[in-house]
């Protein structure tokens, strides 16, 4: 009631709210990835989550900007949870927090703070790591239990959660473990690394390769997604248009470039959505709204255009997981798209994409 | 459960009713509180204060005197030009004073009012009436409508006489009755077609052969139950025909009327005339039958006294002029729990400083306010660009960047953004999770937008009233420099003087001299 003009009631959703309705949609998938491969994540998330508030504090203090009403909007969770489960799991402490004060303290808040940073923090922490240690962020190192699938402990035990911890505080290891040996990567990776028909032919067939019962624990962790994402969909939390469009270009491209059998196999239309990041970036990371385009109209574009280059980073490329590749030159992308893709205005005549509006004359 | 929790915390952005659809929003409606009892008459209060400017135009000129005795339906103050309206005595009293200076919520600017003293005895002129109004002449209906000094009663207050005759002048073929109350609190006119279906149904009957329309529809929400009913038993055999549109907020906004219910955009330099509708609130709709058949001027409507400080809340057929808290006293106002009131709904009505302020032609609503009803404003956050207002906003604009562009001022991306193609609806600050008070951004952008292309709208009206202030003190000056002490006596010949030519030539010539002084200061 302290405003002194119209509208005097409000909607009762609140930042906050649609931040923490983000972190609950994608907890399913987090903890069905924790079933699956161990400790690994939710270790990068917690340390995530506690260096992304503080360096956001720091950042605030230097400012001299209110802390208390910053932090509570939770967008420096949302970064930390984007960051952590894009991250390989039992990635070392000191990889997390130098990506984490990047995203936060340079990407964010050397832009402005929240709302006027122009590239997703989650996703340029980890360009930074990627490009600077490269090997660190295509390696996953798991515990013993979720590579060996016959080992009889779950990597959920007591065990498993020590191996997780050594990798990320690797001051604690035990000497039973050999880092190097228990790497593992996406089957996407995998897929690119190793002879290709060989893993086609293992990822068709379900051997047990990806992950510790059957092969499906990865398309699983990717249901998850999508079902967190249909989840918030159905709220409105996001609006249809960046997945829809993030989701069917990819499709597209992966059945127009599909050719059977073949020394150049690109790998299915199942395997590029289900086979890696497909979900989380369509649902959860490309989404981020503060750096996306913004109209509905644009947002499409702004889909169509993270689609086709995380498909053609993948294939043609020389990265390897590529959803933050395309996230990033989308956003770069997202100002422009926001000028000339616009919803034509109620009662105005003409519209054309490339001139926003008919001008008032 | 999580669901379930999160439809409660986001009522815009769940399900089915309560979801949102594309271009309009659905607040959790207030109307029942305010529907539980039958529309009430209102005991008259000592005093009615009738502003000059009930209307949008130009102010009604009076022609009656302090100390006139007037008669209820007598005129107390004259249509000044074409765009001016009529003002007529609501009950019979005496006149106390004709320039008490007011200043009303939503203009901002003071209004002349006339002062009348209540003698409680309600003598009544005696009015003509028409036993069948369907063998009247359009043009004759359009006399009487504009004789009764009926204007808009939805909130705009257009004078209806004048809106037919363009709406004639266009040739239009389509009459648009809008009975899409979208405001939360407001249910006036659910209330009165709950009621008086049959006066709504022949006031459109009588505003379509006045103004020429082929055809006639009565547009209403679809949640409106006993309304509806109520006009189904009603409507056999009369030429007007039901539209029920789905509920959403701003449905009943004229361009989204028409949208709704012909599927034709009004352009947005345009009204809904040039594309061939017309269209009338409900409420003016029954002021029209009033007025052509039983022959009796507009004097009063029918207000929601809403708002949970009042122990009943309920729908009054008010005296135009009524004090807001003579209405609030009646509904059993709870002092303690209210923290302040609004004239018009909860999305566009505007704060009510002064209690004392009377009900217009054009009030529809009085929301008393409480702290739990409406709590304290969040602190305002960064726009993260979720694009809700986007997707709430029925002009199709992009509000997120609109504020943008008002923060930088940047005019002409605002222009190109369509500032002006907003209707001020507030249904983007209502979505907006991070609580920025959007519209109040637009409105700055706008005014000062408009301050430098010299259309200074809102002077050129204040101009106006400022003259006819300055008229008036200098004919009390002349009167008691002539020793008068009773203009009552010759109210006569004081009416003659000031007689309407003679009022817009002392206009003109003020209007001429501050040109001139503007030219030399800005010569100078
Ligand atoms: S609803 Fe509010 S936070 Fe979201 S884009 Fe619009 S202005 Fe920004
Ligand atoms: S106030 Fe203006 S910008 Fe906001 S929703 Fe209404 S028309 Fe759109």
């Amino acid at each position: 009631m302290n405003s002194s003009s119209s509208p005097f009631q409000f909607a009762k959703l609140k930042t906050r709210q649609l931040m923490l309705l983000v972190l609950a949609a994608a907890s399913p998938a987090v903890l069905m990835h924790t079933w699956f491969f161990g400790y690994g994540m939710l270790l990068n998330i917690a340390l995530a989550a506690v260096i992304g508030l503080s360096s956001e504090a720091v950042c605030l203090w230097l400012q001299n900007k209110p802390i208390k009403v910053a932090l509570s909007d939770y967008s420096a969770l949302v970064t930390a949870l984007l960051f952590a489960v894009t991250i390989p799991p039992g990635t070392a402490w000191w990889l997390i927090a130098m990506g984490m004060v990047f995203a936060i303290a340079l990407v964010k808040h050397a832009y402005g703070g929240l709302g006027h940073n122009v590239f997703n923090p989650a996703m340029a922490g980890y360009l930074f790591l990627l490009l600077a240690f490269p090997l660190s962020m295509t390696a996953w190192h798991l515990p013993q239990a979720a590579v060996t699938p016959a080992s009889d402990h779950s990597p959920l035990s007591w065990t498993g959660f020590i191996e997780s911890l050594s990798f990320v505080f690797p001051i604690i290891q035990n000497q039973t473990i050999d880092i190097d040996g228990l790497a593992m990567a996406t089957p996407l990776i995998e897929y690119k690394m190793a002879g290709q028909n060989a893993v086609l032919e293992a990822y068709r067939e379900g051997l047990p390769l990806f992950s510790r019962s059957s092969g499906t624990g990865w398309e699983l962790v990717n249901m998850a997604y999508l079902i967190g994402g249909l989840f918030l969909l159905s709220l409105r939390i996001i609006s249809w248009h960046i997945p829809v469009a993030i989701i069917a270009s990819v499709l597209m491209m992966s059945l127009l470039f599909y050719s059977d059998g073949g020394s150049s196999v690109n790998g299915t239309p199942y395997l590029h959505l289900f086979g890696s990041a497909t979900m989380i970036g369509a649902f959860f990371i490309a989404t981020d709204p503060v750096s996306a385009a913004t109209s509905n109209p644009a947002r499409i574009v702004y889909g169509i255009i993270i689609g086709c280059s995380i498909y053609g980073i993948r294939v043609w490329g020389s990265y390897l997981d590529s959803i933050a590749i395309a996230v990033l030159f989308a956003n770069f992308c997202a100002p422009m798209l926001d000028h000339f893709f616009r919803p034509r205005i109620f009662g105005q005549v003409r519209w054309s994409p490339l001139r926003g509006q008919t001008s008032h004359e | 459960m999580a669901i379930s929790w999160a439809k409660r915390a986001c009522p815009v952005l769940g399900f089915g009713k309560r979801g949102v659809k594309l271009g309009a929003i659905k607040p959790p409606p207030h109307k029942l509180e305010s529907l539980r009892s039958r529309i009430m008459p209102t005991p008259l209060p000592e005093r009615l204060v009738l502003s000059l400017q009930q209307h949008q135009g130009d102010a009604s000129i009076p022609c009656v005197e302090v100390g006139d005795k007037v008669l209820k339906f007598q005129a107390i103050a004259e249509a000044n030009s074409e765009s001016s309206l009529n003002l007529h005595a609501p009950t019979s009293g005496t006149i106390l004073s004709v320039d008490q200076s007011l200043v009303f919520s939503d203009s901002m600017t003071p209004e002349a009012c006339i002062v009348l003293e209540c003698d409680g005895a309600d003598n009544a002129l005696k009015v003509s009436t028409t036993r069948d109004y369907r063998a009247l002449e359009h043009e004759h209906l359009l006399q009487r409508i504009e004789e009764a000094g009926v204007c808009g009663m939805g909130g705009a207050g257009y004078p209806t006489a004048l809106k037919l005759r363009h709406g004639i002048s266009k040739n239009i073929d389509l009459l648009l009755i809008n009975a899409a109350e979208c405001e939360p609190y407001i249910s006036c006119d659910e209330a009165l077609l709950r009621e008086r279906a049959k006066e709504v149904i022949q006031g459109a009957e009588i505003i379509q052969a006045a103004c020429l329309a082929n055809s006639c529809q009565l547009v209403i929400e679809s949640n409106m139950n006993e309304a509806i009913d109520a006009l189904r038993s009603e409507i056999t055999g009369s030429s007007v025909q039901l539209k029920i549109v789905a509920p959403s907020y701003p449905a009943g906004d004229e361009r989204q009327i028409v949208f709704a219910a012909t599927g034709r955009e009004t352009p947005s330099s345009g009204l809904p005339i040039d594309i061939g509708v017309v269209v009338v609130n409900a409420g003016t709709a029954a002021a029209c039958l009033h007025a052509v058949s039983k022959g009796q001027p507009c004097i009063s409507r029918v207000v929601t006294l809403a708002g949970s400080p009042l122990r009943t809340p309920k729908n009054f057929d008010v005296p135009i002029g009524t004090p807001i808290s003579h209405l609030q006293t009646l509904c059993g106002m709870d002092e303690q729990s209210h923290q302040g009131t609004l004239a018009g709904g909860s999305l566009m009505g505007q704060p009510v400083l002064n209690l004392d302020l009377p009900i217009k032609k054009t009030s529809n609503c009085v929301v008393a306010m409480s702290a739990q009803e409406f709590p304290a404003q969040e602190p305002v956050l960064p726009c993260i660009r979720c694009g809700y207002c986007a997707d709430a906003c029925p002009a199709h604009l992009l509000p997120q960047q609109l504020l943008v562009f008002s923060k930088q001022q940047a005019v002409e991306a605002l222009e190109d953004h369509g500032l002006f193609d907003c209707i001020e609806c507030g249904a983007c600050a209502y979505v907006c999770p991070s609580k920025i008070p959007l519209l109040q951004y637009y409105r700055s952008s706008k005014e000062l937008m408009l301050l430098e292309a010299g259309v200074t709208a809102r002077s050129s009206h204040w101009q106006q009233r400022f003259q006819y202030f300055q008229y008036r003190r200098k004919r009390v000056n002349q009167q008691r420099a002539e020793g008068k002490q009773s203009a009552s006596d010759n109210s006569q010949q004081v009416e003659q003087e000031f007689s309407r030519d003679k009022a817009r030539e002392e206009i003109a010539a003020a209007v001429a001299r501050v040109k001139s002084k503007k030219s030399k200061n800005q010569a100078s």
